[in-house]
Order: C-alpha cells, then sequence, then structure tokens
C-alpha cells in the first residue's frame, strides 16, 4: 500500500496524554482515508478510536495504539489495537452496557465505539491490563453504505 | 475558519459567540465550560450561540461537555444554540446513540442570531 506520499495505513503510537488523542484520531483518519474507506465510515472508525483511546488514557494513564489492514475473503478492514496495563476490566460485559461508567463518563465510551465498528473484541484481565481491538469493514464497491 | 488553536469567546450584541476548533484536545474541551460560564457572568447576555461547523469528531466526552454546559447556561438563565453540525458528525452522533436531544439547534448562525432578535447592521440579507 506504499505510495509516493508514504504510507499511513499500519503504525504505532503511545498515548500518554489528552494530546495524544488527538493524535490517535489523527492518524486513524489518515490510515482509514487511505484505506479507501468513505467519509461517513471513517468518521465512525476515527470517533470510535477517540472513545478508546481516551479510556486508555484516563484508566490507564498511558498505553499504545496499533493500526493496520486486514485482508479477507477479498474484503478490507482496518484493524485497531489499544494495549494497557492498566487496572483492567472486572466486568466486560458490564462495560459494554450503555450508561455503565467507573470514570465518572456517560458510559458511553465502549458501548459506542461497538455501536460505530463492525468488531469489537476486549481482553482483560483485572490488575494486568486491558486490549481492545476495533474492526471496521470498508463497504463493497457499488455498495454503498451510509 | 478556525484553526486548531483555541476555543473563541466573543460577545456580539446581546449574544456570546462561541466557535470551537476542528480538533479540540480534551483540556480545550474542558475550557469551553469555564470561559462560557465567565462570560455568562460578566457580560449577562442572552444567551449563546455555539458553533461547531468546524467540528470533525464529536465523541461522548465533547458531546457530554456541550450538554452540560448549555444546562448551566440555562441554570444562569441564558439559551445555548447550538450551530453548524456537520453532516457525518449528526449521523455518527446518531449512530452512536449519543443523546443530545434537548440541545436547540439552527442551521447557521444567520439562523440563531434572527432567534435571538439580532438584525446584522447595514444587512438585511440571511443565509
Amino acid at each position: 500500500m506504499s505510495t509516493a506520499t508514504g504510507n499511513w495505513s499500519t503504525g504505532e503510537l503511545s498515548i500518554k496524554g489528552d494530546g495524544d488523542i488527538v493524535v490517535a484520531r489523527r492518524a486513524v483518519r489518515q490510515a482509514a482515508t487511505q484505506l479507501g474507506f468513505s467519509q461517513s465510515e471513517v468518521a465512525r472508525i476515527v470517533t470510535a478510536a477517540s472513545e478508546i483511546a481516551r479510556n486508555v488514557y484516563r484508566y490507564a494513564g498511558e498505553g499504545v495504539m496499533r493500526w493496520c489492514p486486514v485482508e479477507k475473503g477479498g474484503q478490507r478492514a482496518i484493524e485497531v489495537r489499544f494495549v494497557d496495563h492498566g487496572p483492567g476490566i472486572a466486568n466486560v460485559e458490564l462495560a459494554l452496557t450503555e450508561g455503565y461508567s467507573t470514570g465518572g463518563g456517560l458510559g458511553m465510551g465502549l458501548p459506542g465505539a461497538k455501536r460505530l465498528t463492525d468488531e469489537l473484541e476486549i481482553d482483560s484481565k483485572v490488575g494486568q491490563g486491558t486490549t481492545v481491538i476495533l474492526r471496521k469493514w470498508r463497504a463493497k464497491e457499488g455498495h454503498v453504505r451510509n | 475558519m478556525n484553526g486548531n488553536d483555541t476555543v473563541s469567546v466573543t460577545k456580539v450584541r446581546d449574544v456570546l459567540m462561541v466557535t470551537m476548533p476542528a480538533d479540540p484536545d480534551d483540556s480545550m474541551i474542558d475550557s469551553l465550560q469555564e470561559r462560557v460560564l465567565q462570560a455568562m457572568e460578566r457580560y449577562s447576555p442572552k444567551g449563546v450561540i455555539l458553533d461547531i461547523s468546524s467540528v470533525e469528531t464529536l465523541d461522548s466526552f465533547f458531546a457530554r461537555t456541550i450538554s452540560e454546559t448549555a444546562r448551566m447556561v440555562t441554570l444562569m438563565g441564558g439559551r445555548t444554540i447550538v450551530v453548524g453540525m456537520q453532516p457525518l458528525v449528526a449521523v455518527t452522533a446518531t449512530q452512536m446513540g449519543l443523546t443530545l436531544g434537548d440541545l436547540e439547534t439552527a442551521l447557521s448562525v444567520d439562523r440563531a442570531l434572527d432567534r435571538y432578535g439580532v438584525q446584522a447592521s447595514g444587512q438585511k440579507g440571511r443565509g
């Protein structure tokens, strides 16, 4: 996928401050745009990534975001993976419930990100950390999904 | 278009014009609330026009801050009109399930000013 303007579709950045949430949004926007996602798909994946990046910063203090394209059966997705070594999530199912929050938020972060992407995987161990993987598949050619 | 610098708060006649940058960080979003409430106290305006037409990503934290700020302005005796949400932002916010239902909105700053009864001097046209 390398082009003359550079390859933004794969990368990694550390999240250590709230400014890094902005950087994370830009990186995902650039990657999804380069991978040919429609503007509305880009808006969704960027918003989902913003939610998870903020969770990493607020709950774990720091973490890493890695992104790359994924292909399966001729379909292409963008995958964004967040890894932290924070306190972990005791009850993942509950954390995916709307309105549930331990951080004084709206409790919209995880459920919101889930609604905006096609796949959301959480692997979390209390006291060890959390990995969240977001995947968004590209709508098929000639099949505009909004 | 406002660059990605800061939240701008300007008093226009009897209204506070507040403009958000395209991609604000969380501390900039926090400062929105503080600066709006300070300006409400200082100028006692009829209310606030919050221009988010540059904003590309509205996540739950940003949306919550806007809702809360509007509620605080109401408690202080003012009104808030949110203006210029981009179509993609509206689609994403709706799909995500953000509840912004109690916010008063307008398509453009001109239309919001009309609701406040503010006429731009020497200019009768509207957008």
